[in-house]
């Protein structure tokens, strides 16, 4: 599956650098994939706590951790869900470990390497602007 | 303030009545016709319906278009009108065909660039709504039964995004 670099508008006009964004559809929320940031380094995948009750994911009661991201202090739940990426033509679905962190700021969910990269062979190729993507037995 | 006469009522309409009128609702999706109102784009029956209070029955698309071009609106046909509505099929949502941009890059930068800070829906290069926070365009989405490629809030910065990064 192929993502073109997300392009985005700069507050002061012009565009910022466009970024590689996968789409990621929660269970329950298959209409609204949320767009996640590919994070290399990032151990997790996170997106916002705001996106669980919506997904109808029980956060009570589950492991939790607190942690910086950007310098901003935030704590994560954790929930193991089905995930779904889709390109429009091939769809892959799995479950990983997804932490829903309150406060979440950012403007995408992360995707990193428990949750995501675990799942797919990802090519990145900045220079053309997309990534590939193949599910991974 | 100019008066017009819609489905034979008279309104003291302005542009700055229709802007404040339309701030708090979300736009429909947009089947042919839209009118651009504070930098949406809004079927032309639903933004005269809400400015008037007329019930949409009262009036046709083109008199709401026409009313509201006459108070300095800009009026257009979407080239591609909405298509991916679920209700008349039984098949799995209509996704779109390409991951990412369907068009241009420039096309998604400009149609996002309205809505910098806000959350946003899109399919393509195209913006199905917009709004403040994730809950109201999960519920625009399920009410309209339309399917998004992508939910995110438009970036104000740069830092917004590389400030994700862990520390």
């Amino acid at each position: 599956m192929r993502f073109a670099f997300r392009a985005l508008p700069a507050a002061g006009g012009g565009a910022l650098t466009p970024r590689p964004v996968v789409d990621i559809a929660l269970d329950g929320l298959p209409d609204a994939p949320m767009g996640c940031l590919l994070d290399t380094s990032a151990l997790r995948t996170r997106m916002s706590a705001e996106l669980a009750p919506l997904a109808g994911i029980e956060l009570s009661g589950v492991l939790t951790e607190e942690f910086y991201v950007g310098g901003l202090k935030t704590a994560g739940s954790l929930a193991r869900v089905g995930l779904t990426v889709a390109d429009g033509t091939d769809e892959f679905s799995w479950d990983a470990p997804v932490w829903f962190c309150d406060p979440w700021p950012h403007p995408f969910g992360l995707a990193g390497l428990e949750g995501f990269l675990h799942y797919f062979l990802v090519t990145i190729r900045a220079y053309d602007g997309y990534l590939d993507i193949e599910p991974q037995p | 303030m100019p008066t017009m006469t819609v489905s034979g009522h008279q309104y003291d309409l302005d542009r700055q009545s229709v802007e404040a009128a339309l701030e708090r609702a979300l736009p429909e999706p947009i089947q042919e016709h839209f009118v651009v109102i504070n930098g949406r784009r809004w079927p032309p029956k639903q933004a005269l319906a809400l400015v008037t209070g007329l019930d949409r029955a009262d009036f046709t698309t083109h008199q709401a278009r026409r009313a509201l071009t006459r108070l300095g609106f800009t009026a257009a046909r979407a080239a591609h009108p909405s298509a991916h509505h679920r209700g008349g099929s039984p098949a799995a949502p209509v996704r779109p065909a390409v991951s990412g941009t369907a068009g241009r890059p420039e096309s998604l930068v400009e149609a996002l660039r309205p809505f910098i800070g806000l959350w946003v829906a899109i399919r393509g290069d195209e913006v199905l709504v917009a709004a403040p926070s994730a809950k109201e365009i999960v519920a625009w989405l399920a009410q309209h039964r339309q399917c998004a490629q992508s939910m995110f809030r438009v970036p104000d910065s740069e830092q917004a995004i590389t400030g994700a990064a862990p520390q």
